[in-house]
């Protein structure tokens, strides 16, 4: 017979820091951020440039996309598949990542290998070939991947809300990569120039984490420190600012499921509230046994996974439910979500807030315990304006707060009758009862493609 | 963690300490203290290739079930206790393996084990009709969003189909069917766990800021007494020969783009010649300087995407997976034509050096990231102790993939990746 044990107790958590950076520069300007991680073998370099996706002209966006792209795809030295075969064979990866408020060019490779790979790292920055050929393949094939998340719901979803949460005026409205319209008229000509008057050491930050084999100040410095541009121009990012609300369905007919995304505009890291909605979105949707979570899929069964996320961006951001519901239900999950989110009679609890700040405490070691975690964290700071010590700030002001200033800021923020929906499904299933159900001024959309 | 001699890469050196409880359940311990928190991985012996006949998908359906309480925890609340003590938790079914793991402040050891061990246990004895209805539910709207929902989502089941025998144990996929996952009954789900979710058929990983006598200590505490059985046979179906007569299906649907895949039977995992045949599928379509990348993508631009890659299996053989999807206005038949050709001329001159060294670099890279957190170090320790009875394994993988010579890797291909042993599945778009 097995032996019964009483549950056990939690032994109070270690004590945990983010790592501190050291800080230098570079003899050209560029800041540096060190983080020396033993045991970390494979160093992970983000190269940050301050180049918000609102420095693309209107007619060309998606241009810093396909000049991100294209960086890897020869040099002035190298030419061709000659640079992809050189960084490889050094077992390095090489990545771009876009966001409105900047640009990141990353590099992951073992520290043996790190000079080397920094070096071509640094020819791919500086001086790309950007040829007319691999430009407009990298325009073909982009528009070939809008194609396919086109043919996605939950892509299609994402799209969709995204063009009607934000205003349409604004960089935030399109997708980072470009709309095919605008994608269409990115030519190697626009590529280069915008190579030219963006790409440079001014406002950039170099963030190097790992367990170094060799000084990664002197080695930064000669693969990075003599790069200039004179004719960099910078860019100051362009506000988020809210759209119009509205309530779509987007037709996809005969589809199984249907994909939601119900929320608005939100908030970012530096509003005094961002502590408190951390915390409320964790309890209402965040959570395995959050809010929403709990009854839509443990209870009811209708969907694998419902959540409530808060997107921040620089300035503003936005916050959305999201999950995918087989289409018989989708009118009572809908239902039920717009129930569960309302937390005016039933206000977030001291357990569901002690729940969020044990969860974001004890995850942060493990989130932060690799090169690539730190590294990321790092250059999404220095992209949000935000200290080197936010994380352990931000832990700091999560185990300051109360129930009712989660519920505030939830409630602050979160307007349950006043929030778009995105529905991607079977209109001809879903537009009447949806209508029927409440949402009187639904309109429905074909996507062409 | 290394030894370097002249630049060369000798072997890993993660500490591994093993130990077997009474009942058979293998524990074992990888200390790192670097940071306070530990994560806690079992890999029970089970997975899709145990379905019986009619039951397709049942072990991961299983696998929902077991978040659904036990003797002294409530439905859900493994997880929820789990969270609210600062862990990331989840389970996965693959073919071969069903894995349960947490990774946590260390301070939540403890808690960690006797959740894995009340469920282990006394699964049964919370087990209702309801729960598992409610679980079969979220388990279809899984597969909706994962397959049935997504453009080309059913490729994996095609190519299932086209590259086993319907009865053999890869004959079908893990998600399985709709139809089984609603014949699927409590007896089924008692007679699963009876069978599989035993002491003796499962190992125990604790990676982290623990040492070894101390996780082996609070193993023993919290699973110790708990009984072993009969561990069952695994599905023994032996090693098919190569596919012959060129299977070949074709199929449409609401897909952006036309696409060709190719599939092969290869060894099991864990011999030299799967590891060769890893190395010439990378090459062959792994990353931006593979040949298929750089004849089709950026060469003619028939494509806008290829790849290949070897998934490695342990019951007798593994699955070798090639595709491309066409660009504009290029049929999928000369697609099909020119990635044929490219396989043949790898079988013919075998890779060269350069090509094998990019790959092993490749591998090294990517192998140090699996190592580098102990929650995925805690996963591989899982996996090589159960697949192939070592964790030590983890530590001289790179030394492995480093001694594999450029004519291993034409031998392997030209043995396994012969023109006449292939799938062939046509992926057209639906005309709208």
């Amino acid at each position: 017979m097995r032996e019964f044990r009483p549950r056990p107790s939690i032994a109070p958590a270690g004590v945990w820091a983010f790592p501190s950076p050291r800080r230098g520069r570079l003899s050209n300007g560029i800041e540096l951020m060190i983080f020396d991680l033993p045991g970390q073998h494979v160093i992970a370099a983000h190269l940050v440039l301050d180049v918000p996706l609102n420095a693309e002209r209107r007619d060309i966006e998606g241009v810093a996309t396909m000049c991100a792209r294209t960086l890897d795809e020869g040099t002035r030295r190298h030419n061709g598949e000659e640079f992809a075969e050189l960084l490889e064979t050094e077992g390095a990866g090489f990545g771009v990542d876009l966001s409105l408020a900047g640009l990141q060019i990353v590099l992951d490779v073992p520290a043996s290998h790190l000079e080397r790979a920094l070096e071509l790292f640094a020819e791919a920055v500086i001086e790309p070939s950007l040829t007319d050929r691999d430009v407009n393949r990298h325009v073909q094939l982009r528009l070939a991947e809008i194609e396919q998340a086109q043919a996605n719901s939950a892509q299609t979803a994402s799209m969709a809300f995204r063009a009607a949460v934000f205003d349409e005026t604004t960089r935030a409205a399109r997708m980072s990569g470009g709309e095919p319209d605008t994608v269409r008229q990115v030519t190697p000509d626009a590529v280069t120039a915008f190579h030219h008057d963006h790409f440079g050491p001014s406002g950039a930050t170099l963030v190097l984490a790992g367990d170094f084999a060799e000084d990664p100040i002197a080695v930064a410095e000669r693969c990075l420190g003599s790069w200039q541009n004179e004719d960099q121009r910078q860019v100051s990012i362009q506000e988020a600012t809210p759209g119009r609300r509205h309530t779509l369905l987007v037709d996809r007919p005969g589809a199984v499921q249907a994909d939601v995304r119900f929320g608005s505009f939100g908030i970012d890291r530096l509003d005094p509230r961002w502590a408190g909605i951390s915390v409320a979105s964790y309890a209402m949707g965040g959570a395995f046994l959050s809010r929403l979570n709990s009854v839509l899929r443990e209870e009811k069964g209708y969907t694998y996974g419902v959540r409530m996320n808060f997107g921040p961006l620089r300035t503003g951001g936005s916050f959305a439910v999201q999950g995918s519901f087989r289409t018989d239900v989708l009118v009572d999950a809908l239902a039920a979500t717009r129930d569960l989110i309302k937390v005016d009679a039933v206000p977030f609890t001291s357990q569901e807030v002690n729940d969020a700040v044990a969860f974001f405490t004890g995850v942060s070691p493990l989130r932060y315990a690799t090169a690539d975690g730190v590294a990321d964290q790092a250059a999404t700071q220095v992209l949000a304006g935000l200290p080197d010590d936010y994380v352990d700030r931000s832990l700091a002001l999560l185990r300051s707060v109360t129930p009712e200033a989660a519920t505030e800021a939830y409630g602050s923020v979160v307007h349950p009758d006043d929030l778009t929906l995105v529905v991607v499904g079977d209109a001809e299933r879903l537009a009447d009862p949806l209508r029927a159900s409440g949402f009187e001024d639904l309109e429905v959309r074909t996507v062409v493609g | 963690m290394w030894g370097m001699t002249s630049g060369a890469l000798t072997g890993l050196g993660y500490p591994i300490v093993q130990h077997t409880l009474d009942n058979g359940l293998r524990v074992i311990s990888s200390p790192d203290h670097l940071a306070p928190s530990v994560a806690v991985n079992i890999w029970y012996d089970v997975g899709s290739r145990d379905e019986e006949e009619g039951r397709t998908g049942f072990a991961h359906l299983f696998e929902h079930v077991m978040f659904q309480g036990s003797a002294h925890v409530a439905s859900g609340q493994h997880i929820a206790l789990l969270q609210a003590s600062g862990a990331v938790v989840n389970a996965t079914t693959w073919f071969d393996r069903t894995n349960y793991f947490e990774t946590l402040p260390t301070g939540g050891l403890d808690l960690a084990l006797w959740l894995e061990a009340d469920r282990m246990a006394t699964l049964l004895d919370a087990l209702t009709q309801e729960n598992l209805d409610t679980q079969r539910e979220v388990v279809k709207e899984e597969k909706r969003q994962r397959y049935d929902n997504v453009p080309y989502g059913n490729v994996m089941e095609l190519l299932n189909t086209l590259t086993f025998p319907p009865d053999h144990p890869y004959g079908h996929t893990t998600i399985g069917s709709m139809e089984d996952l609603d014949a699927a009954t409590l007896e089924d789900v008692h007679g699963f766990f009876r069978r599989h979710y035993l002491p003796n058929n499962a190992v125990l990983s604790i990676a982290g800021d623990v040492e070894p006598e101390d996780a082996f200590e609070r193993a023993d505490l919290y699973f110790g007494s708990l009984a072993s059985g009969v561990k069952p046979p695994k599905p023994d179906n032996g090693s098919l020969p190569s596919l012959s007569g060129l299977p070949r299906v074709e199929t449409s649907g609401k897909v952006p783009a036309d696409a060709v895949y190719f599939s092969w039977r290869l060894p099991a995992t864990g011999g030299k010649d799967f590891d060769a045949l890893d190395l010439g599928l990378s090459i062959l379509g792994h990353g931006q300087t593979s040949r298929l990348h750089k004849q089709l993508v950026r060469g003619n631009e028939h494509a806008e995407g290829t790849s290949a890659s070897a998934m490695g299996l342990i019951g007798g053989n593994s699955f070798g997976f090639s595709y491309a999807r066409s660009r504009d206005g290029v049929p999928p038949e000369q697609l099909e034509h020119e990635m044929a050709e490219l396989i043949d001329q790898l079988l013919t001159d075998g890779p060269t050096e350069e090509e094998l060294r990019r790959a092993k670099a490749q591998f090294e890279r990517h192998w140090l990231h699996e190592l580098a957190r102990v929650d995925s170090r805690a996963d591989a320790l899982g996996e090589y102790a159960t697949l192939h009875g070592d964790p030590h394994l983890i530590n001289s993988r790179i030394a492995e993939i480093t001694a594999v010579g450029s004519e291993e890797v034409r031998d392997a291909v030209r043995e396994w990746l012969h023109p006449d042993q292939r799938a062939t599945l046509i992926y057209r778009q639906q005309a709208s």
